[in-house]
C-alpha cells in the first residue's frame, strides 16, 4: 500500500502541476485574484504530494520492500540504515524523484513566503515553476518510475554497490540538486518578468535570496564532490575537469554572475535585460548538467544511467525550456524599459567586468565540455579535452577577475574613483607583493607562476580586509567606534567580505597543492621507511581483516617528523569478493591545512606492496575557501533586508492564507 | 562622457574580452586536445613519434611484464593490431589483463608507446566509451556494458548460449 | 479497500487545493507590492547614513532616485484593479472536480499495481518460505557466500544456476571463485570460458578463448572447450580450422556421445561434410536403438514433422528443423524442396520471412 500510495501521490502531483501551470496564467490575464491564488494553494499541495511520494520511497527502502523493483535493484536487507536511506537517491529513479521533490519544495516555499510579492508576479512565477515540474513528473512516470512493482517479490535485493556506500557520495548529489533546482526559481522569475513585460529594482530584490540560496548549495555541493573524489579515488586529485564536474561548475559560474548583476539591478535599476538573460542561462546550464549526467551521453565516472530513451526525453525537456525561454527572451526583451546610467569606472562597471569575465570563463568551459561530443557527432573523431585545455583557457580569464575582485567593493556606485580605490588598496597590494617575494626567495628558482598566484591570493584576501577596514573606518576613528560601525554593518556586506576572502583562500590552496605537492611511490616491505617532505613513514605491518561484507588488506604506517611521532596512518584496500570489486581507502593525516595522504596499490607476491604517499601542502585551504564562500552567502542571506524579500509592511500579523 | 561613448566603451571591452577568450580557446583546441586512437588506427595513420595521443584497447593477456621501480610494459590490442606500451608508476586498481584500458602518451623512436598516464576506472562496469566503441567495431567486445546490444548479435554458440542470449534479449 | 480510501482522501485534498481559493472573495491590494520594497530601501539608506556607512550627500542622491521609483510604482499599482470572473472560476472548479481525478486515475491505472500487497522485510521474516522463488534461493546462497567467500562448493552450485538465470557476469565471477577456492580443473576452465562467452552475447572473446585453451592444456579431451575453440575459429572467419577442430572431435567421439548432434550441426554450418547421420531430435534415445529401428524412427519423425508443417505452415522453427534434418541426413534435394515449401507457407508475412531467412543463413544456406 505504501508503494501504491506513493505512486498515486506522484500522479496527483503531476495533475496539480498541470493545473498550476495553466490556471494562474489565465487568472493573471483576466486579473482575477482568485484564479491567481490557485497557484499558491496548488504549489503547496504539490509540495505535499511530492513529499508523500518521496517519503513512501524512503520508507520502502528502509523496510526493504523488494516487491518494488527500484528497491530490489538498489538495496539489500543487510545494508546499514544510513545507506538504505541514502541509497534512495543513489540510483537514477530515486535521484530524479529527489530532483523533483526539491523543485516542488522550492515552489512551496515561494508560495509560503511569497506573501510580499505582487499577486500576479507570484502567480506567473509559480506557473512557470509548474511547467518545469510537470515535465519532470512526466519524465519520471514514463521513463524512470521508481514505483514499478514485481509480482513475485524476491527475498533479497541485488545491489550492495560498495562505491556508493560512502557518506560523501551520499551528501554530494542532494547538495548539487538543491543548487541546480534552486536556480529554477530565478528562471521562473525571469520568465514571469518577460511575460508581464515589466521588470524593476524590486524584482531583483525578490529574486536575490533564492539565487543566493541556490548558489550556497551549489558551492557546497561542488566542494563536497571534489573532496569526495580526493579521498575516495585514491590518487589524490581533487578536480579532473571531468564533464560531470564541468556540468556543475558552469551553473556556478553563471550563478555567481547572476548574483552580482542582480545586485546592480537592485541598487541601480540597470543591467535589467542582461540579468534576465543570465537567470535563463544559469538554469539552462543546470538543466544541461542534469542532462549530461542523467542521459549517459558522457561515459564518465558519474554516469550510471545508460538508457537512451531517457536521454532523448531529457533532451526534449532541455530543448523546450532552453529554446522556449530564449525565444521568449528574444521576443519580449526589447519591450522592457531600459535601466539607469553609469560610468565605466564605477561599482556597476566593476560588476559588469565581473559578469563579462565569469560568463566568458563559463563559455570556455562549455566549449571544452561539448566540443568532443559535437566533434564526434560531426566527424566521428574522438578527442579528449582535459586539464591542459582548461589550464590555458579558464585560468587566463579567471586570474584577471581575481585581480579585479578587491577593486569592485571599493568603487562608488555610478561614478567611481579608480585611483582612490587603488590608493586604498596599496596596503593589500604590498601584502601581496611581500608574500610573493618571500615565496619566491624561499622556493628559489622554482616556477614563477606559483609565487605570482599566491601573491594574488593574498591580495584578494587583504583586499577583502581592506573593504572591511574602509567600511568601519578602522585606523581613522577610534577602535570602539570602528567596532560599533562593524556591528552596524549590514550582514550582506560581511557576506561579500567572507566570500571574496574565500576566493583568495581557495586560490592559495589550489596553487600550493598543484605546485608543491610531492609524491612518493615505492614498493615497500614491512620495516621499510619512506621519506617525504621531511616526514618519514615506516610501514609497520600489513594485515588482513574481514569486514562485514569484504576482506580488507590494511597497512599500518608510523609517521614521524624527526624524532616526534606525528601519527599512525592505516590505509587499506577492500575487496568485495562476491561483487568482484575493490575500493581503495586512503589514509589522510592533516597537519594544519596540509595533509599526508597514503594509498595502497597492488600487493606483490613477496609480501611487499606498492604504496603511494603524497604530501599535499595547504590542500585543505581549497575546501576551507569554499566553506568561507558558502558562509559568506549564508550571512548575506540572513541579512534582514534580504530575508526572502522585503520585510512585511506594518500590518496585523497574518496566517498563511490571504487575509480578508 | 556621453551616453554613446559609455556604451561604446562597454561594448569595446566586451568584444576585447571575448576576442581574447576566443583566441585562447582556438589556440588550446589546436594544442591541448588529445586524439583518441586504437592500435589499428595508430598503425594505419602512422602517427609521428612524439605526438601525444590517447591509446585505447585491451591489455593483451600474458603481456604484462613488471620491472624494477614500478616500471611495467604491456601490449594494447584491438584484435587487429597491437602496440607495446611502457609505463612507470602505479597502475590503477582495475588494471587487468584482458580488460579495457586507456593510456596517454606518445610513440617513441623505437615504436614503443611511452605512456605517462594510465587511466583509472571507476568500477568494474566502467569501460571508457572510446574503448567500448572501438572494440565493438572490431568484434572483440567483452563487458557487461554491451549487454543491451548483445542480445541482438548473431551467435553461433552452443545451444545453452543461444538460449541464454534469447533470454537476455527478452529479460533485460 | 483501505488503499482506495487513501487514494480518495488524497484526491479530495488535491481537488480542495484547487477549489479553495476560487470560493473566496478577493480583497483588493492583496499580496506584496513594489512600493514596500522601495520604502524599505529608503529606510535602509537612512540607517546606513546614521551608521556613517555612506556620506550624507550620497544618501540624499540615492533617496531622490529611489523616491522616483517609488512614485512610479505607486501609480502603477493603483492603476490595476482586480476583478472576479465567476464563469472562468466555475470552469476551473469543474476541471478540478472531474478532470483531476479522472486524469490521475487514468494515468495510475496504466502504471500502478494496486492489487499487489506490501512486502517489507519485517513481514517476510514471519513467513520465510512464503514465496521461495529461484531468485530468492539464489539470493540466499549469495548472501551465504558473501560471508563465506571461500566456500567452493557453494560457488559450484551457484554458477550453473546463475547461467540459467542469465546473470552471466555473476556466473563468470562464481566460476572464477570455484577455481580460486576449489582448484583448477579442465572442466572448470571450460565452464569459465562458456560463461564469458555467454556474457559477451555468445561471442567467444579473446579472454574466453584463453580459458578454453587452458582447459585443453589441462585435459586434451575436454569436450566443451574443444567445441568452443572450433566456434572461436568460426567466429574469426577461419571456417576450415573450425571444421577441422570439430571433425577431429567427432572422429574420436564415442557413437553415443550426447553432444554429437550439436557438433555435427555446427560442422554442417561451416560447410564440412557430416560424418554420421543423426538428427537433432532427442538424440540420446535414438542413439540407444538398434540400427534398423533407428533410421526407421528418424524417417518417421521427419515425416511427422513434414506432415505437421503442411497443416500449419507458419511454424518457422519447425521448418528450420526440417531443413536441417534433411541436410544432416544428406538429402540435399529434399532440403532444398523444404526451403521452397517453407517460403510458400510463410507467404508474405514479413516478420516470419525475416525469421526464416535469418535461420537459413545460420544453417549456411545463402541464396
Amino acid at each position: 500500500m505504501i508503494a501504491e500510495a506513493g505512486h498515486y501521490a506522484l500522479v496527483l502531483a503531476l495533475g496539480l502541476a498541470l493545473i498550476q501551470a495553466t490556471v494562474p496564467f489565465i487568472g493573471a490575464r483576466l486579473r482575477d485574484q482568485g484564479l491567481m491564488n490557485v497557484a499558491r494553494s496548488t504549489a503547496m499541495a504539490q509540495m505535499l504530494f511530492a513529499m508523500i511520494a518521496f517519503g513512501a520511497l524512503v520508507t520502502l527502502h528502509v523496510t526493504s520492500d523488494f516487491s518494488v523493483a527500484n528497491v530490489y535493484e538498489n538495496s539489500h536487507s543487510l545494508k546499514p540504515l544510513i545507506y538504505k536511506i541514502t541509497g534512495v537517491w543513489g540510483n537514477h529513479e530515486g535521484s530524479m524523484l529527489l530532483w523533483v521533490l526539491i523543485l516542488a519544495v522550492f515552489g512551496g516555499l515561494v508560495a509560503t513566503f511569497g506573501g510580499n510579492l505582487p499577486t500576479s508576479l507570484r502567480a506567473h512565477v509559480l506557473a512557470v515553476q509548474a511547467w518545469v515540474a510537470a515535465s519532470f513528473y512526466l519524465f519520471i512516470l514514463i521513463t524512470s518510475n521508481p514505483f514499478i512493482r514485481i509480482a513475485n517479490p524476491p527475498i533479497e535485493g541485488r545491489d550492495l554497490n560498495p562505491v556508493l556506500q560512502d557518506i560523501g557520495l551520499a551528501v554530494h548529489p542532494p547538495l548539487l540538486y538543491l543548487g541546480y533546482v534552486g536556480f529554477s526559481i530565478s528562471f521562473s522569475f525571469a520568465i514571469a518578468a518577460l511575460v508581464e513585460g515589466r521588470i524593476d529594482a524590486a524584482w531583483a530584490r525578490w529574486v536575490r535570496p533564492w539565487t543566493l540560496m541556490a548558489w550556497i548549495f551549489l558551492t557546497l555541493g561542488i566542494a563536497m564532490g571534489s573532496y569526495w573524489a580526493y579521498y575516495e579515488l585514491g590518487w589524490g586529485g581533487w578536480w579532473f575537469w571531468d564533464p560531470v564536474e564541468n556540468a556543475s561548475l558552469m551553473p556556478w559560474l553563471a550563478g555567481t554572475a547572476l548574483l552580482h548583476s542582480a545586485l546592480v539591478m537592485e541598487k541601480r535599476d540597470a543591467l535589467k535585460v542582461w540579468t534576465l538573460l543570465l537567470a535563463i542561462l544559469t538554469f539552462s546550464l543546470s538543466l544541461l548538467g542534469t542532462f549530461l549526467v542523467r542521459s549517459g551521453v558522457l561515459t564518465s565516472v558519474h554516469a550510471f544511467a545508460t538508457d537512451p530513451r531517457r536521454g532523448v526525453f531529457i533532451l526534449l525537456i532541455l530543448c523546450f525550456f532552453i529554446g522556449g525561454s530564449l525565444a521568449l527572451f528574444a521576443w519580449r526583451a526589447s519591450a522592457l524599459k531600459q535601466g539607469g546610467l553609469f560610468a565605466p569606472i564605477s561599482r556597476e562597471g566593476a560588476l559588469v567586468l565581473n559578469n563579462l569575465l565569469l560568463t566568458t570563463a563559463c563559455a570556455t568551459v562549455l566549449v571544452g565540455t561539448l566540443y568532443p561530443l559535437i566533434l564526434e557527432v560531426l566527424t566521428g573523431d574522438k578527442i579528449s579535452v582535459g586539464a591542459p585545455f582548461f589550464n590555458v583557457t579558464f585560468a587566463p580569464l579567471f586570474l584577471p577577475l581575481l585581480f579585479a575582485v578587491p577593486f569592485g567593493p571599493l568603487l562608488a556606485w555610478k561614478r567611481g574613483d579608480l585611483l582612490g580605490a587603488a590608493q586604498r588598496l596599496i596596503a593589500a597590494g604590498i601584502a601581496g607583493l611581500v608574500v610573493m617575494a618571500v615565496v619566491l626567495a624561499w622556493t628559489h628558482g622554482g616556477a614563477m607562476f606559483a609565487p605570482l598566484a599566491i601573491g594574488l591570493g593574498v591580495f584578494v584576501i587583504a583586499g577583502a580586509l581592506t573593504d572591511l577596514a574602509e567600511r568601519t573606518a578602522l585606523f581613522r576613528v577610534a577602535v570602539p567606534t570602528a567596532l560599533r560601525r562593524a556591528q552596524g554593518m549590514p550582514r550582506s556586506a560581511w557576506g561579500s567580505i567572507f566570500a571574496h576572502a574565500g576566493l583568495g583562500i581557495t586560490l592559495i590552496g589550489i596553487v600550493c597543492e598543484t605546485t608543491w605537492s610531492s609524491e612518493h611511490i615505492a614498493v615497500m616491505k614491512p620495516g621499510d621507511v619512506a621519506q617525504i617532505s621531511g616526514y618519514s613513514a615506516t610501514l609497520d605491518d600489513v594485515g588482513q581483516r574481514q569486514g562485514p561484507n569484504y576482506r580488507e588488506m590494511i597497512a599500518r604506517f608510523t609517521v614521524t617528523n624527526g624524532s616526534d611521532l606525528v601519527g599512525i596512518m592505516t590505509p587499506s584496500k577492500r575487496s568485495f569478493t562476491t561483487r568482484g570489486s575493490s575500493t581503495t581507502e586512503a589514509a589522510l593525516l592533516a597537519r594544519g591545512a596540509s595533509q599526508l595522504y597514503i594509498s595502497l596499490g597492488e600487493p606483490n607476491g613477496d609480501g611487499s606492496i606498492v604504496v603511494r604517499i603524497y604530501h599535499k601542502p595547504l590542500v585543505l585551504l581549497i575546501w576551507y575557501g569554499a566553506l568561507a564562500m558558502a558562509f559568506g552567502g549564508l550571512l548575506s542571506l540572513s541579512d534582514r533586508r534580504l530575508r526572502v524579500g522585503a520585510p512585511k509592511p506594518a500590518r496585523a500579523p497574518r496566517s498563511l492564507q490571504p487575509a480578508e | 562622457m556621453t551616453r554613446k561613448q559609455r556604451r561604446l566603451t562597454m561594448i569595446g571591452g566586451a568584444i576585447a574580452v571575448l576576442a581574447v577568450a576566443a583566441a585562447l580557446v582556438l589556440n588550446a583546441l589546436r594544442d591541448s586536445i588529445v586524439f583518441f586512437s586504437t592500435p589499428t588506427m595508430a598503425t594505419e595513420k602512422h602517427i609521428a613519434p612524439g605526438r601525444r595521443f590517447r591509446l585505447g584497447g585491451m591489455v593483451r593477456p600474458g603481456s604484462v611484464v613488471r620491472g624494477d621501480r614500478l616500471a611495467v610494459t604491456f601490449d594494447v590490442t584491438d584484435g587487429n593490431a597491437t602496440l607495446p606500451v611502457a609505463y612507470q608508476g602505479m597502475l590503477p586498481d582495475l588494471f587487468r589483463e584482458g580488460q579495457g584500458v586507456v593510456t596517454e602518451g606518445a610513440i617513441d623512436q623505437s615504436g614503443v608507446f611511452r605512456a605517462d598516464t594510465v587511466l583509472a576506472k571507476h568500477d568494474e562496469t566502467y569501460m571508457p566509451k572510446e574503448v567500448a566503441d572501438a572494440l565493438k567495431k572490431e568484434g572483440h567486445w567483452k563487458d557487461d556494458y554491451g549487454a543491451k546490444e548483445s542480445g541482438a548479435r548473431e551467435s553461433g554458440a552452443s545451444e545453452s548460449v543461444a538460449r541464454s542470449v534469447a533470454a537476455q534479449g527478452a529479460g533485460r | 479497500m483501505s488503499l482506495w480510501f487513501v487514494f480518495a482522501v488524497m484526491t479530495a485534498a488535491a481537488v480542495f487545493a484547487v477549489i479553495w481559493p476560487l470560493g473566496r472573495r478577493t480583497a483588493p491590494g492583496q499580496g506584496g507590492a513594489e512600493t514596500v520594497v522601495y520604502k524599505d530601501q529608503l529606510a535602509e539608506i537612512d540607517r546606513d547614513r546614521d551608521a556613517g556607512l555612506i556620506q550624507p550627500a550620497e544618501a540624499a542622491a540615492a533617496r531622490v532616485e529611489i523616491g522616483r521609483r517609488l512614485i512610479a510604482a505607486a501609480e502603477a499599482e493603483t492603476a490595476t484593479p482586480s476583478v472576479t470572473r465567476r464563469g472562468v472560476r466555475r470552469a476551473v472548479a469543474v476541471v478540478a472536480l472531474i478532470g483531476l481525478p479522472l486524469l490521475a486515475l487514468s494515468i495510475y491505472w496504466n502504471l500502478g499495481s494496486p492489487q499487489l500487497p506490501d512486502f517489507p522485510l519485517a513481514s517476510r521474516a514471519l513467513s520465510p518460505a512464503a514465496s521461495a522463488s529461484l531468485d530468492a534461493l539464489v539470493a540466499q546462497v549469495e548472501a551465504h557466500l558473501e560471508k563465506n567467500p571461500s566456500d567452493a562448493r557453494g560457488w559450484q552450485v551457484l554458477a550453473p544456476v546463475l547461467m540459467k538465470l542469465g546473470r552471466y557476469d555473476d556466473a563468470v565471477r562464481a566460476v572464477r571463485n570455484v577455481i580460486t577456492y576449489g582448484g583448477d580443473t579442465a572442466d572448470r576452465r571450460a565452464d569459465l570460458g562458456e560463461a564469458m562467452a555467454a556474457a559477451a552475447g555468445g561471442v567467444v572473446t579473446k579472454e574466453a578463448k584463453d580459458e578454453f585453451e587452458r582447459a585443453v592444456a589441462l585435459d586434451a579431451g575436454e569436450v566443451k572447450a574443444r567445441y568452443f575453440l572450433g566456434l572461436a575459429a568460426e567466429q574469426d572467419g577461419r571456417k576450415a580450422d573450425a571444421a577441422a577442430a570439430w571433425r577431429a572431435m567427432l572422429a574420436t567421439a564415442p557413437a553415443d556421445a550426447p553432444w554429437r548432434p550439436l557438433v555435427e550441426a555446427s560442422l554442417a554450418r561451416v560447410g564440412g561434410p557430416p560424418i554420421a547421420a543423426v538428427p537433432d531430435t532427442d538424440a540420446a534415445a535414438v542413439e540407444a536403438m538398434p540400427d534398423g529401428d533407428r533410421s526407421a524412427m528418424i524417417q518417421r519423425m521427419v515425416e511427422r514433422l513434414a506432415g505437421r508443417l503442411k497443416q500449419d505452415g507458419r511454424d518457422v522453427a519447425g521448418w528450420l528443423r526440417l531443413v536441417r534434418a534433411y541436410m544432416v541426413l544428406g538429402d540435399a534435394d529434399k532440403s532444398r524442396a523444404a526451403v521452397a515449401d517453407a517460403r510458400r507457407a510463410v507467404g508474405d508475412d514479413q516478420g516470419l520471412l525475416r525469421q526464416l531467412n535469418d535461420g537459413l543463413k545460420e544453417l549456411g544456406i545463402v541464396e
